[in-house]
């Protein structure tokens, strides 16, 4: 049956709003972009091309391959620092807490800095840190060291205690809600059967968790990957990450060429990390089954 | 030919070159800190109607970053004199009528004629104010007294040690190796420059990217050492009253002398409003303001006779032109993007 053409018009109108921005403002950036990571940069500025020495560029100087492995591991140690946080934190909400008040006000808690700028809380880290900062007072008032440590900023730990501060809660977010959603006459009857708290998690709660588990990695993987903020503010000398790159791709060294091609790279790494966790997924839901 | 078109549109789309028109009598620039102080801007915008809002940069190469991604915004922008050229080149900047500037004459003419301010007749740029790099450090933490810009070098101060994150630490570092044409290095010297800058990381605690930045590690306890613009962190982490005090010196390798100029960005609406800014700006008022405000040196003698006394005269080197003689004073890399690209290694090394 056809449908009638005011219906068809109502579809369009209802989608032509989405589906125009998305062209817009996504689509056409992304190939704008990919068609500028062909170009050349010829002084002072840059010139259109098609030519593939940007990305031979980034093959073959070490600078850009140590970066990006560094931000690898940056963003891998802020995702299991989350997940070592924020799991247990959510099955504490969900499974221990009895109160629904207060389960409420401690998930608000941990909601509400996400309210209060990025900016603000990064610096808020550099004060806690530095070498005349919170932490290291505390340090001395209490007799543990004599004169200030320099090692807790300006270094890649920083930069992981702030990223992980910041991204928590993207990572407690899901679990808390895949938690939430695990019916609890799955749990009773796993404990009826004899199974002990440990044995329940392993074959009843983890597995069931995992979807959410892996949607707070991801997300928590991604914000700190694309992180630029807390390289700058509480990272060191060694601190230097991919989109610090872009940065002054696009920014400084006005080469543009180059950058798009380095943001090109970063595209389609990211696109292939959510490929294997979107596969990873669906096999460990098939294993479920 | 349609490909060359749609190249050309990809090229129009790309640099955003569509001019966002700011508001008549509004006029907005691009500078650095200390260049925009209310004290001596208050009463321009009084006099003029004009009111003035500042964007600051962090390094000579924010100019061309910020006036491609759009430029529009800015309609007058005070690069340093090696960056000038450059601005020129790339058309982000209109000449400079400077029969319009009140005051314009009085400047040093080593400057306002200098060859890349003025090129086939017409005038680029209006100088505003000049100075040097030196090196800061904690007299109360530093063994001696430092003179070379080896103690940027040293691994006593392991730890406790800045940099600008700028392109100059290659030329910091060309002067320290004892290579004499620091704008024109070989590759070769370049190599030598990168290994002594990254065997130089362990020692940094962070590259300082605006003079708001380095006054706070200084007066944090962060570092002790650096280079910095001579005059302006020092001012202010002194005025602090931290219980320490900062101290600067030229190191006998030579220190860098720069000279920063008003541009004129191209096709800006706030022409009338421009002007009046680049004139105050020659005026008494607006040198010993700017001067005051960061502690670097007047570029228009005549200006400042009458606002400030002879200490302060022989201090700001007034009419002592002959300095300059005694610094390297910047000058674009011949091979700016070798220069960058070095610079950018260094920062993503290990």
């Amino acid at each position: 049956m056809r449908r009638p053409a005011s219906s068809m018009l109502l579809t369009a109108g209802l989608f032509a709003l989405p589906l125009g921005w998305a062209l817009l403002l996504l689509i056409v950036p992304y190939l704008l972009m990919i068609a500028v990571g062909f170009w050349t940069r010829q002084f002072p500025l840059f010139v259109p091309d098609f030519q593939f020495g940007n990305y031979l560029q980034l093959f073959s100087d070490p600078q850009y391959t140590t970066v990006i492995l560094r931000t690898l591991k940056i963003a891998a140690m802020v995702t299991g620092c989350a997940l070592i946080l924020g799991y247990p934190l959510a099955y504490f909400l969900v499974f221990t807490l009895r109160s629904d008040r207060l389960r409420n006000l401690i998930y608000m808690a941990v909601i509400v800095p996400l309210w209060v700028s990025y900016l603000l809380r990064a610096y808020t880290w550099k004060i806690i840190l530095g070498t005349d900062g919170a932490l290291n007072s505390a340090l001395i008032w209490l007799g543990l060291i004599d004169t200030p440590l320099d090692a807790f900023l300006y270094n890649q730990t920083a930069m992981v205690i702030t990223l992980t501060y910041i991204f928590v809660p993207f990572m407690v977010m899901p679990i808390y809600a895949v938690l939430e959603n695990i019916p609890k006459g799955l749990i009773e009857a796993s404990e009826d059967l004899g199974i002990g708290p440990l044995g329940t998690f392993r074959h009843v709660i983890a597995p069931l968790s995992l979807g959410g588990v892996v949607a707070g990695a991801m997300m928590t993987f991604c914000l700190s990957f694309g992180d630029f903020v807390a390289p700058v503010l509480v990272g060191g000398p060694d601190g230097t990450m991919v989109a610090n790159l872009l940065q002054t791709q696009f920014g400084a060294a006005l080469n543009w060429p180059l950058g798009s091609a380095l943001a090109t790279l970063v595209l389609i790494m990211v696109l292939a990390i959510l490929g294997l966790t979107g596969w990873a997924e669906r096999a460990s839901a098939r294993n479920l089954r | 030919m349609t490909r060359r078109r749609t190249a050309r549109a990809l090229t129009a789309f790309a640099l955003a070159t569509l001019p966002l028109a700011a508001a008549a009598g509004e006029l907005n620039i691009l500078t650095w800190e200390g260049y925009a102080d209310p004290a001596f801007l208050k009463p321009f915008e009084a006099a003029s109607g004009c009111t003035v809002s500042a964007t600051y940069v962090g390094s000579n190469d924010d100019f061309a970053a910020k006036l491609a991604a759009g430029g529009g915004v800015y309609d007058v922008i005070t690069p340093s004199l090696d960056t000038v050229s450059m601005m020129r080149l790339a058309g982000f900047v209109d000449p400079v009528d400077t029969a319009a500037v009140t005051g314009a004459e009085g400047i040093y003419p080593e400057f306002a004629k200098h060859p890349e301010i003025v090129v086939e007749g017409e005038t680029w740029a209006v100088p505003l104010i000049w100075g040097s790099v030196s090196v800061i450090y904690r007299p109360d933490k530093v063994t001696g007294t430092p003179d070379s810009i080896g103690v940027l070098f040293d691994p006593a101060y392991k730890g406790k040690i800045s940099l600008w994150d700028d392109k100059s630490a290659i030329y910091w570092t060309a002067r320290y190796l004892g290579f004499p044409n620091i704008f024109d290095l070989s590759d070769a010297e370049l190599e030598a420059v990168k290994a002594k800058l990254i065997a130089q990381k362990p020692l940094i605690r962070k590259y300082w990217s605006s003079a708001g930045e380095l006054t706070d590690l200084m007066a944090n306890n962060e570092v002790w050492v650096s280079n910095a613009w001579t005059g302006l962190t020092s001012k202010d982490v002194n005025a602090l009253g931290k219980g320490f005090t900062v101290a600067e010196f030229s190191p006998r390798e030579k220190a860098e002398g720069w000279m920063d100029s008003m541009m004129l960005v191209k096709g800006t609406p706030n022409q009338e409003c421009a002007v009046k800014f680049m004139s105050y700006m020659q005026s008494p008022e607006g040198q010993c303001g700017i001067a005051k405000s960061t502690g670097y040196f007047p570029v228009n003698p005549g200006a400042v006779a009458s606002c400030m006394d002879a200490a302060m005269k022989a201090e700001r080197k007034v009419d002592n032109i002959d300095f300059v003689k005694s610094l390297v004073m910047w000058q674009q890399p011949v091979r700016l993007d070798k220069y960058l690209e070095v610079w950018n290694a260094v920062k993503a090394a290990p």
